[in-house]
């Protein structure tokens, strides 16, 4: 006797695990110009480094001589991987065994994903396409078992909401992702979807059904939907450039919240000035000018020479705010900076829950941030008061002036109002471009207010304006704020990458002089 | 292919005429908001063939602007 029958037939059950749904389905799935789940942790992972998980779980099938003859996995995979030579757990549906709604031992291994990332404090990547719960349970009649989770067990989300202040978390749409899967796939730092995917709470059906809404599942949760309503951060071309997406965030990231992020050798020069900074902001205030050339022209350029290590996230959302990573030195920071295309650059409700979210993901993850500073103030009007924008900036402020983070302010142009306040972190350095202005209120706007009596009673109005215009806004130029050091610098616009380096030398050597843990804030406005 | 507005504002300056051949980026019309002049850029390539709008109408985000082809 020895256990070669055995043997024979863990190989079997592998080999079947491997067939996922069976021919059909897969070539059905690629039909639709998606890749399977074991092709996408392939695509996403250093070559031949998954490490599966419970490759063994799932329903066999027997014949009448208890012969194994089919074997259907669980329709969650699994398991450990590289990116880049470090670690992560990487976890995502099958869709093509039941639509990727989960059978039982796919449910039990979708839940382990984030105990596992906890437990082995590793970065947690998910790759969703799948739907949730079925309305007819996860078990056939004839296996029922009793029916809910025992009273004393933890539930599944306890985990994940953990997560997110433990590791770097980073998820993808790739199809259709619904209720389950898609509240995973928001309890990340970074998500990114394919244009032919959506994210719902409830599918088409569902939706009409209650509401009478005649939607398609696109219409509902296409990316034109969700890039703008925040729940998802980037678009992806592909599901290759999907995986690139991930790759690239994770790059700038520490394995987790008790390290600090690694530093990179950095061949750009530390000294280099870009000429086009001295006049990229025109003199005419009412004229725009692009904020992301400004942040590319002063951080890093990529590792291979091409563009600047600028990665941008959330652009479609908030867009008067810009917020993304980049390398400056090598070192990992957090960039934030306003878009004057938008808005003149002011703080929306949607641009303040991208700033605090954003702040709060830094402070994670020890990313000294830099702010590119052109605030006109909170956005006014009937739009702006319905969305909350005052309770949301305030609660933007707070999670500001909480930061834990070295901090960097460079003001550009405008700093006006209360909502300027979201730009300058405690103990921050502050550098001031010539071009910049501060105060209560920009001049256009104030003094038509404030002096409307002295303005109505001059023999020429519309001159006195003016008058009080010039002299108002010399009182908001930056010289005087540096002659009372209440900016550190005024510089020359091209100092600003030179400057900002030796700032971040000291500041993350100071930093570093602690150990790094998890962060934690109170309760905020 | 329809280009809107990604703000509210009001067009100060229609730029481009209709019929013209655009540029990826080349200036629609300049929109007044916030105090600033803010241009509604073609997204791509192609001919200009509708405009749907004209120079001081209050624009909402999300407008139709322009039609190209």
């Amino acid at each position: 006797m020895n256990w070669n029958k055995d043997i024979d037939e863990i190989k079997q059950r592998r080999k079947l695990a491997k067939q996922q749904g069976g021919k059909e389905a897969v070539k059905t799935h690629h039909a639709k110009g998606r890749l399977t789940i074991r092709e996408r942790v392939d695509t996403l992972l250093d070559k031949n480094s998954f490490d599966e998980i419970g490759e063994g779980a799932g329903v066999p099938a027997y014949n009448e001589a208890g012969k194994l003859t089919d074997f259907q996995p669980a329709n969650f995979i699994l398991g450990f991987g590289q990116i880049n030579g470090r670690k992560v757990i990487v976890g995502g549906e099958d869709f093509t065994v039941r639509g990727g709604s989960p059978n039982p031992a796919g449910l039990r291994k979708s839940v382990y994903t984030e105990r596992l990332a906890l437990q082995y404090k590793v970065p947690l990547i998910r790759l969703h396409e799948g739907g949730g719960g079925s309305v007819g349970g996860t078990n056939n009649e004839k296996d029922r078992r009793p029916l809910g989770d025992p009273v004393f067990s933890q539930s599944r989300f306890v985990p994940l909401a953990e997560t997110l202040s433990s590791v770097p978390v980073a998820s993808a749409a790739l199809g259709p992702v619904a209720g389950l899967p898609a509240a995973r796939l928001v309890a990340s730092h970074f998500t990114v979807m394919t244009e032919n995917a959506a994210v719902l709470i409830a599918g088409p059906q569902v939706v009409k059904r209650a509401l009478g809404h005649d939607m398609t599942k696109e219409e509902l949760g296409g990316p034109q939907v969700h890039l703008a309503s925040g729940a998802i951060d980037n678009l992806a071309t592909d599901e290759a450039d999907a995986m690139v997406q991930i790759r690239r965030f994770l790059s700038f990231l520490p394995d987790n919240a008790w390290a600090y992020p690694e530093k990179l050798a950095c061949q750009d020069k530390a000294d280099r000035c870009e000429d086009m900074l001295a006049d990229i902001v025109p003199t005419n205030r009412r004229q725009p000018f692009q904020m992301r050339k400004i942040i590319e022209a002063v951080v890093d350029k990529h590792d291979d020479g091409d563009g600047s290590s600028f990665f941008e996230m959330s652009r479609k959302y908030g867009p008067s705010l810009i917020t993304g990573l980049a390398r400056l030195d090598g070192k990992s920071v957090g960039i934030i900076g306003n878009d004057c295309m938008y808005y003149a650059g002011a703080m929306t409700a949607a641009a303040a829950q991208k700033l605090r979210r954003f702040v709060d993901f830094c402070n994670s993850f020890h990313l000294p941030i830099v702010s590119l500073v052109d605030e006109p103030g909170f956005m006014i009007g009937p739009d702006s008061e319905k969305a909350g924008t005052i309770r949301h900036g305030t609660a933007a402020i707070s999670a500001v002036l909480q930061s834990r983070v070295p901090w960097a302010s460079v003001q550009v142009l405008k700093a006006f109002g209360v909502a300027a306040q979201a730009h300058f972190g405690p103990d921050g350095y502050v550098l001031s471009w010539p071009s910049a202005a501060s105060g209560a209120l920009p001049v256009e706007g104030g003094v038509a207010v404030a002096f409307a009596r002295e303005i109505a009673a001059a023999d020429d109005p519309a001159a006195r304006q003016k008058e009080l215009e010039d002299m108002l806004a010399a009182s908001q130029s930056p010289f005087p704020r540096a002659e009372g050091l209440s900016v550190h610098e005024i510089i020359d616009p091209r100092e600003t990458r030179p400057k900002l380096i030796s700032w971040l030398r000291l500041a993350v050597a100071a930093m570093q002089t602690a150990s790094p843990g998890p962060y934690l804030t109170g309760m905020r406005p | 292919m329809q280009v809107k507005s990604e703000i509210a504002g009001s067009v100060w300056k229609i730029i481009a005429e209709t019929g013209a051949d655009m540029a990826a980026d080349d200036v629609i019309i300049i929109l007044e908001s916030m105090k600033m002049e803010i241009p509604v850029v073609a997204p791509k390539a192609g001919k200009l063939t509708q405009l749907h709008i004209a120079e001081g109408d209050m624009i909402a985000e999300g407008q139709l602007i322009a039609t190209m082809e």
